[in-house]
């Protein structure tokens, strides 16, 4: 069964990335995958709220709010995802009684946009220099009607799949996922075919991710110079 | 020179105050504080009809986990864009009366996203256009209340049970449109039971210290735990739910195995819910 756009199976939609758009907060990126398009920004080391403080560790805080409409509870959802993802990766402990504090954007959604907003905030927290122990970048597959399965869905593509699998890896570790989101009717092989598949579209991502990050240190030495 | 005194904590106080090394002396010797086994389950208790009131109802208890259940019915006018669907709204509700862990008003971020997970999981079970009593003008609209009466952790597992049970459970008054004045009405004297595409069986495993992966923690193992892998299997022989969360690591094969673990439990669960 052909997709839409003629990618093959395996294929994931052109990335682009934008680091350092937003003036007002420590660090940004603006992640895009296609026509998926989400904005992160993060505050931190930044002041906490008494309730939330931790004695030995930096409480993280995301907030994510969809492209159209009020957040509802599906968008908490995706909050706690990117938050369980990180809590990880952060390394909380070098700035204990402190707030990190990511802010989630959908500036247009086509799919895949639990896996965007993961791969935008690993960019704005790199962005705004906060450490991290590896970087995490996350995928999603569908098993399609005809149990093909495909990566990096769009939003009609996901909408007709028989399940949707959501894996983040960090680069560190390809035998332990971070983050596991599979849902819907689907059998242990197939779980494990979309395992492999997601592994290998996020190792691109990694790498995308990196051309990234070295561009932004090419950029700011020459301009020191 | 001043002789060393041996203090002696009772176990009580020594687990409140050292919660992190008193599961550290059991978990390190392959048992658990309260004797299971690593990979066992509480045994799983479910008593449909509990609310009388309710059209559909359950309570599920797993341990000291106690969850009720209730679903109400109402008629109202189905979405535009989906004429013949009704509705079927999901709420968890985790309030201090369960747990010391909450605070009253309104739900917490928990809640909310227990809540949002189950919506998308009975998506796979009810069948919304089981609800339309008249296309594009009245259709049953589910309001499942699932509320926690006490949390000794896995309150997710026992909130799909008590959903499950309560869906089962359910029964709607045969109703019919009068065209004529537009009110729908109820006989209540001929019921109809909902016929479930699949029905769910969850077990929850926790890796608790970072180090030991348990099934169904209780509420002192939750509380250590840094992470969480929630599987969900159909009475089809396939799975419904695969979720890992938190921190910690639970590597492919690990996964493997608590899918394993899951299709093991299933039985419990499934023979609990007739």
């Amino acid at each position: 069964m052909a997709r839409p756009d003629r990618r093959d199976p395996s294929q994931i939609r052109a990335l682009h990335c934008v680091l350092g758009q937003l003036n007002r907060v420590d660090g940004s990126a603006q992640f895009s995958a296609g026509d998926t398009s989400v904005l992160c920004g993060v505050y931190g080391p930044v002041d906490v709220k008494l309730y939330d403080e931790k004695l030995d560790r930096a409480h993280i805080e995301v907030k994510f709010r969809p492209d159209i409409g009020v957040p509802t509870t599906k968008d908490k959802w995706v909050e706690d995802a990117v938050r369980s993802t990180f809590e990880r990766e952060i390394l909380g402990q070098l700035h204990p009684r402190t707030l990190v504090q990511i802010n989630v954007q959908v500036c247009q959604g086509d799919g895949s946009v639990d896996a965007a907003a993961i791969n935008a905030t690993t960019l704005a927290l790199i962005d705004a220099g906060i450490p991290l122990r590896a970087m995490v970048a996350a995928a999603t597959c569908v098993v399609r009607s005809d149990h093909s399965i495909i990566v990096d869905p769009t939003q009609e593509e996901a909408d007709s799949a028989l399940s949707t699998h959501t894996f983040a890896f960090s680069n560190l570790q390809t035998n332990s996922p971070a983050y596991v989101d599979s849902r819907g009717e689907f059998s242990i092989d197939e779980y494990n075919a979309c395992y492999d598949m997601c592994m290998a579209a996020v190792d691109r991502t990694l790498a995308f991710m990196r051309t990234v990050v070295e561009g932004k240190i090419l950029k700011e030495t020459q301009t020191a110079l | 020179m001043a002789s060393t005194e041996q203090l002696t904590f009772a176990i009580e106080t020594f687990k409140r105050i050292h919660p992190v090394e008193f599961q550290r002396r059991f978990l390190s010797q392959d048992t658990r504080h309260d004797g299971r086994a690593f990979l066992q389950f509480r045994a799983t208790h479910v008593v449909k009809g509990t609310i009388g009131t309710a059209q559909g109802s359950a309570t599920v208890r797993i341990g000291n986990t106690t969850v009720v259940c209730g679903i109400k019915a109402e008629v109202s006018e189905p979405d535009v864009n989906t004429p013949d669907q009704g509705y079927l709204a999901t709420n968890v509700d985790l309030s201090p009366i369960c747990s010391a862990n909450y605070r009253p008003g309104a739900p917490g971020d928990e809640a909310q996203v227990d809540s949002e997970h189950i919506f998308r999981l009975f998506g796979e079970v009810v069948d919304l256009k089981q609800l339309c009593i008249e296309n594009d003008q009245a259709v049953w609209s589910l309001s499942a209340d699932i509320v926690c009466l006490k949390s000794d952790g896995n309150v997710l597992d026992a909130a799909i049970i008590a959903l499950m049970a309560a869906v089962e459970d359910l029964k709607l008054p045969q109703a019919s449109l009068d065209p004529a004045t537009g009110v729908v009405s109820a006989d209540k004297a001929i019921e109809t039971q909902l016929t479930l595409r699949k029905r769910l069986f969850p077990a929850t495993f926790s890796l608790v210290d970072d180090a030991y992966l348990v099934a169904d923690a209780d509420d002192a193992e939750e509380r250590l735990a840094t992470a969480t892998l929630l599987v969900v299997l159909d009475d089809q022989g396939r799975l419904a739910n695969v979720w890992k969360r938190g921190a910690g690591t639970i590597d492919r094969p690990t996964i493997a195995r608590c899918i394993a673990e899951a299709k093991n439990h299933q039985n419990a669960v499934s023979s609990a819910l007739e």
